[in-house]
């Protein structure tokens, strides 16, 4: 009994530490641009296509078998792509919206995120089906007295954590964070003190989308699979997570993952057949939150000035 | 020129072109007619004054271009030769062009994004499928009841605008649109994956809508049928729509889509009018859904996804939002292009995705931008 619910215990962690790398980048690409980049998810998860790929170069160079290195060097390069393709999208399409109405940058969004989608499915070899993705760690580990877990829960929140911690060290401590969030509090002021914003801007798409590849990885690898199409999912849960808390609220995103999560894993365990209404349940209590809070848990209501 | 020749010069234009879109068989005939409405589009660009001679010609004929349209639309089929894969292209074309014009009230008029058309077009198509298989009941009540059904999810699905705007109220849209398709695709009693199979086709007066017409020694496929049904609800559409843009209603959605905070000063009930749109687009979308249902026979949750949503919002980008025939030029555009160009259709949803971004850059307005509202004077 106490290992079931442990076991669940880190389920859910697991969940809550996956949607929260990809929430994370919603939040803080709103609170920056004040736009909403709705082809997040599926950015995020071009990363283990992007991994899976590498992969599959290195072993047909090196005719090795899949190895510890081969995983290790397509996640960071799947990471690394990954950021410089939210700034390829911010370069080509996103930033025409900065001054339009937020609805057209909304709507441009969504058929980038279709864009992306079709591109992968397109240029992917056999890229309408599933592929096989690696589990990032395989073996078990005996906690205290001889319950077993994986070790990739373990691994995932441990790296998320790492994640969200050096995230906030940056934002928070460092000199490109404190410009970041003075673009994020007023753009002509930060203007005005000799910050570029559109560089801003750069690095923004740039850590978001990187989290978010860590993020992708981690929703393949719990997956097993993954498939073109997954980032609309990926992309519909950590939006929800990001509104759950409070668009442009850090720790916001973070508890609304947790609780989109939570929702998740106490409805796998207990309704037969669960999984495949995850989302109908997710969806029902964003819709609850924004009903009685519109601005999430943890935003700020906007007073408008007139 | 004189007006009504230009009036009925430009109707017969049309109408050839159209038919001639719909029966090319090469696809280089169909980029020719492409390049060929490019081309008009461009040198109306070009002239503005060739484009306002067009519209001044139809606002002082405006009764004998309805009647010319009307025998055109109904002499249709005829002219297409009893060829039913060119029907039935023509009939997808009208249902996505109610489509459209059902969520211009919302995209265009009011400037709400509502991804959730395909969902209330598929919550009318199975509310009457299921009435019909499991009840009996025939097409003539489920049409008006499945419409209704919309029309009461469109109010639920309104309700949570009252306290969110845009990218929450966009969420709130998407997210009502993925839960009914998996709603659908989940519950026993909707068929599942599978769908509902074997809906019967309507009657009228005796004539079962599945045997061809036998008028005047003339036959017409089966599909002609369901022409005039789809092409009759366009009408209804086109005259709904009409009306509610020349009135209150589309006024206080146009002062909301300028600007939201002054529509509230001036005493207008916001959150009224956008549970409104929500409800006038559900139910036009139920209408929509029903014809469709009754006509192919056969629905599953794939009919009606959340890609089918963006579509339709493409037709009213494409075209122009808030313009009524733009939103029609759009739908049809977009429905026949993918169809005639066959080779390529496995790109037709890039297509889609490409297409939209595009016309958001370049030209946001549409190809048909809303025309300023003219009071006074003739019209």
């Amino acid at each position: 009994m106490a290992g079931e619910l442990l076991q669940q215990g880190l389920n859910w962690l697991t969940l809550g530490a996956t949607y929260a790398l990809i929430a994370l980048g919603f939040s803080l690409l709103f609170g920056v641009l004040k736009v909403i980049h709705f082809s997040h998810g599926d950015v995020s998860l071009v990363a283990p296509f992007i991994a899976l790929a590498t992969i599959q170069g290195v072993i047909g160079a090196t005719s090795a078998e899949l190895g510890a290195g081969s995983l290790l060097l397509g996640c960071a390069v799947a990471i690394i792509m990954t950021g410089f393709i939210g700034v390829l999208l911010d370069v080509l399409v996103i930033q025409r919206f900065r001054t339009a109405p937020a609805m057209m940058a909304l709507v441009a969004t969504v058929a980038l995120g279709i864009v992306l989608r079709e591109l992968i499915r397109h240029l992917f070899p056999n890229g309408s089906n599933p592929h096989a993705f690696p589990q990032l760690v395989q073996s078990q580990v005996t906690l205290g007295d001889g319950i077993q877990v994986p070790a990739f829960s373990l691994l995932a929140i441990a790296i998320s954590v790492a994640a969200v911690a050096i995230l906030f060290f940056v934002l928070h401590r460092t000199r490109l964070g404190m410009r970041i969030r003075a673009v994020s509090q007023d753009r002509d002021a930060a203007r005005l003190m000799a910050i570029d914003p559109r560089r801003i801007f750069f690095a923004t798409f740039f850590i978001a989308s990187a989290v978010g590849g860590i993020g992708g990885l981690f929703f393949a690898s719990y997956a097993g699979v993954v498939r073109f199409d997954f980032g609309i999912q990926a992309g519909l849960i950590g939006f929800s997570a990001a509104v759950v808390g409070g668009l442009g609220s850090m720790s916001g995103a973070i508890v609304g993952s947790l609780l989109i999560a939570g929702l998740d894993t106490v409805i796998q365990a207990t309704i037969p057949n669960g999984a495949a209404y995850r989302l109908v349940f997710a969806f029902v209590l964003v819709i609850m939150v924004l009903v009685f809070r519109p601005a999430g848990l943890f935003g700020r209501t906007v007073v408008e000035k007139v | 020129m004189a007006p009504l020749f230009i009036v009925i010069a430009v109707e017969f234009i049309a109408a050839a072109a159209l038919r001639q879109f719909l029966l090319a068989e090469d696809w280089r005939v169909v980029v020719g007619i492409l390049v060929l409405f490019g081309a008009l589009f461009g040198l109306m660009q070009l002239r503005p004054a060739i484009e306002q001679k067009i519209a001044d010609a139809f606002r002082e004929h405006r009764r004998l271009a309805v009647i010319i349209g009307v025998v055109l639309a109904i002499g249709f089929p005829a002219a297409l030769g009893g060829n039913s894969y060119a029907i039935h292209l023509l009939i997808l074309a009208l249902i996505y062009s109610v489509l459209a014009l059902a969520l211009n009230f919302q995209l265009g008029s009011a400037n709400i994004p509502n991804f959730a058309t395909g969902a209330s077009y598929g919550i009318g198509a199975y509310a009457s499928a299921l009435l019909a298989i499991n009840y009996g009941v025939s097409f003539w009540v489920a049409l008006p009841f499945s419409a209704l059904v919309a029309t009461l999810f469109g109010f639920a699905l309104g309700l949570p605008s009252m306290r969110t705007r845009e990218s929450y109220l966009a969420l709130v849209t998407i997210a009502f649109g993925v839960v009914v398709h998996q709603l659908l695709n989940n519950f026993e009693w909707t068929g599942g994956p599978n769908g509902v199979v074997g809906i019967p086709a309507p009657s009228l007066f005796g004539h079962s809508f599945s045997s061809p017409i036998k008028l005047f020694g003339l036959s017409l496929p089966s599909q002609a049928n369901f022409y005039f049904l789809s092409a009759l609800l366009l009408v209804i559409a086109i005259v709904t729509a009409n009306r509610l843009h020349s009135s209150r209603i589309g006024l206080a959605w146009n002062a909301l889509r300028a600007d939201e905070l002054a529509a509230r000063c001036q005493g207008i009930n916001v959150v009224w009018y956008k549970v409104l749109a929500f409800a006038v687009d559900a139910f036009l979308a139920g209408f929509a859904g029903t014809i469709y249902a009754f006509y192919v026979s056969f629905i599953s949750p794939d009919n009606f996804t959340f890609l089918v949503s963006v579509t339709i919002m493409t037709m009213v980008i494409v075209g122009g939002m808030d313009n009524i025939l733009g939103v029609i030029v759009g739908a049809f555009l977009l429905t026949l292009l993918p169809e005639k160009l066959r080779a390529f259709s496995d790109y037709r949803i890039l297509f889609f995705g490409v297409v939209v971004i595009l016309f958001l850059i370049i030209r946001p307005q549409g190809l048909f931008p809303q025309r300023l509202r003219r009071y006074g004077g003739d019209s």
